[in-house]
């Protein structure tokens, strides 16, 4: 390691970043380590896993892990190895394994929780420190699993906050999504695309809350809906979608921006909630929340007009549209996007189709809208590669950022603050590596499941 | 919204035979051989002439996909779409064409499939797609075409739905037409 502390504290200034921390490929090994290694991550949500044996693969930063629900009903989060000599035990993707796991190289077997079940002709290994009991025979347990409504995340440290804890502010968005239910839960439904980034990870989290790159980067976009909505006589919702990325900078600049511990934070919609009473999904949903809640309740959950929310190190959620944009860091230059869409269960179709509208025109890598993004993170990414300077800047409305009793909220919607944000949690992860699990860990106690 | 119509035929089964002559077929392999020119040479206002009004576009994110309306797609595009993104990639500013898409589609294991319930033509052909913009990369699946015929005995595309080999794989951008 020859990155001391003091090196990487001078990484981020309060006004700028060094811009090492977005392409040496030594600072990204430590961030996999103190920032993924200890932070909570969410691996899926439990509707990905119905049954008993039900099982979703997907990474930890660096590490391939295994979300499985086991026969007590429990989500379970173990490292996609077999203890013998490594072998991934599942295959990259969705399945449902039975009643146990069974590497396909020499037959051990493992109970859903990881637990060592048996193994072909144990006489041979009489005499050695073999036993079921032993860690060393069984699949590892992520040290910590919690669930927060249905949103599975997990720790690879034994220390540190809880889930509650850790999302503070930001669970609000969880909530409004789930509370768009009339029955107060959503399900992925429909699948899920995967698209790759040619850049570090850190360069789409900034873009999230970015409100100044909007009627730049996207004019290609936004003019080309407007062209044919004016051609057509109309603005349909694929149009209005795509249009809503070219308001002039005054919009932008009065809308909130949300920030909390741990660099997550929300930004205010960019589409109008009022519309609520106007098109007829909206109206419908509207009716069967009134239903539910109340008619003061849903207008306040509807109301609750959030564009790309942050949950920081896992990705983000958009309540409205009902997606989650799960950010998977590959290598330094690599990122892997996996996009959700959920089902508000008892909510009228109308509303799950529209959710999928969303996710084929703006989140799919055949999108209008995300081509003209990936390439300028590209340029930012090779762009720092330049001898050309050597910091990034956070300048904008630096400052002016008024503290709330959980977080900070900008005082100018093009401010840099979520940036900064993120940057503060950055160096505090950084600084402060995970203290050291105790080794072997297995799934047999508290760790490595969530509550049913 | 035109792209949620349920009632809209995404399927490429037969209902019924078609016999075409030698020359119809000819005709056909035409069209496709054509089709796929216009996109390889960009010149995608001819290349949207080809379609029927309330034609669409189709590339299913799963294989043995059913339908539109209850999963996800790559492309799941009618009239308006397609025209959108022609105008997008048309753009001074589109900074991801920044250089161009070049492509060149190669075309073959043309057969007649049927006709479907409307009676339109179904017809299925192998593609192999190499694209190029800064990098390689190659494409590749059985495209389905439902073609309907034409007063002037030509053929306008009513579905072309695309089986990629790795519907399901991880994709950099698709931002021309397969
Ligand atoms: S590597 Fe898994 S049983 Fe041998
Ligand atoms: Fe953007």
């Amino acid at each position: 390691m020859t990155l001391s502390n003091e090196a990487l504290a001078a990484m981020v200034r309060p006004d700028s970043v060094h811009k090492h921390v977005y392409t040496d490929p030594e600072i990204f090994a430590l961030e996999m380590e103190r920032i993924y290694g200890q932070a909570w991550i969410y691996v899926g949500h439990e509707s990905q896993v119905k049954k008993t044996g039900d099982y979703h693969t997907t990474r930890i930063g660096d590490q391939d892990v295994i979300m499985v629900r086991a026969a007590d009903g429990k989500v379970h989060v173990v490292y996609n190895r077999c203890p013998h000599k490594g072998a991934k035990v599942v295959p990259e993707g969705d399945g449902c394994t039975g009643k146990f796991f069974r590497c396909p190289y020499h037959a051990w077997t493992f109970k859903l929780d990881g637990s060592h079940l048996s193994l072909p002709l144990k006489n041979g290994l009489e005499g050695t420190c073999y036993d079921p009991a032993n860690p060393d025979f069984s699949m590892k347990a992520v040290a910590r699993v919690d669930s927060y409504r249905g949103f599975v995340f997990a720790s690879q440290s034994a220390a540190g906050p809880d889930l509650k804890t850790f999302l503070g502010g930001v669970a609000s968005s969880i909530d409004n999504l789930c509370e768009r239910s009339p029955v107060g839960e959503v399900e992925v439904a429909g699948g899920t695309f995967r698209v790759m980034q040619k850049s570090n990870w850190k360069v789409f989290y900034e873009n999230l809350h970015d409100t100044m790159h909007a009627r730049v980067t996207h004019e290609s976009s936004f003019v080309a809906a407007r062209e044919e909505a004016k051609e057509i006589g109309e603005m349909p919702f694929e149009l209005l979608i795509m249009d809503g990325n070219g308001e002039p900078y005054e919009f932008w600049e009065k809308l909130e921006l949300r920030a909390y511990h741990n660099g997550h934070g929300y930004m205010e919609g960019i589409f109008d909630p009022t519309a609520a009473t106007r098109d007829p999904v909206s109206r419908d949903h509207f009716a069967v929340l009134t239903e539910a809640y109340g008619e003061e309740k849903a207008r306040q959950i509807m109301g609750m007009n959030r564009h790309n929310t942050i949950i920081y190190g896992s990705g983000s959620p958009h309540t409205v549209f009902q997606q989650f944009r799960v950010i998977r860091p590959v290598s330094v230059d690599r990122t892997m996007i996996e996009i959700q869409t959920f089902r508000l269960k008892g909510a009228p179709d109308a509303v799950f189709d529209r959710a999928l509208t969303y996710a084929n025109l703006i989140n799919s890598p055949s999108s209008n809208v995300m081509p003209d993004d990936v390439e300028v993170y590209k340029r930012c990414q090779e762009g720092n590669q330049t001898r050309g300077g050597d910091w990034v800047s956070l300048h904008r409305y630096l400052g002016t950022d008024q503290e709330t009793p959980d977080g900070m909220v900008s005082t100018n919607g093009t401010s840099e603050l979520p940036m900064r944000n993120q940057f503060a949690a950055w160096k505090q992860y950084m600084l402060n590596p995970p203290t050291q699990a105790t080794p072997n860990q297995t799934a047999s106690t508290e760790a490595g499941h969530a509550a049913a | 919204m035109q792209l949620l119509d349920r009632s809209f035929d995404v399927s490429t089964v037969p209902v019924a035979g078609a016999t075409l002559s030698a020359e119809a077929l000819r005709g056909v392999e035409q069209f496709l051989y054509r089709e796929a020119r216009l996109l390889d040479e960009r010149r995608f206002a001819e290349w949207l002439a080809l379609w029927t009004e309330d034609g669409r576009y189709w590339v299913p994110r799963f294989h043995d996909q059913a339908n539109p309306f209850e999963q996800i797609s790559l492309f799941w595009e009618d009239k308006m779409l397609r025209e959108v993104r022609v105008r997008r990639v048309e753009n001074a500013r589109n900074w991801s064409q920044q250089p161009l898409t070049r492509s060149a589609h190669l075309v073959g294991n043309i057969t007649i499939e049927g006709l479907d319930a409307a009676g339109h033509l179904i017809v299925r052909s192998t593609l192999q797609l190499t694209e190029w913009r800064i990098e390689q990369r190659q494409l590749a699946g059985a495209v389905f075409h439902k073609l309907a015929a034409t007063d002037d005995g030509g053929w306008k595309i009513v579905l072309k739905r695309v089986n990629l080999v790795n519907c399901d794989d991880v994709f950099a951008n698709l931002e021309v037409f397969i």
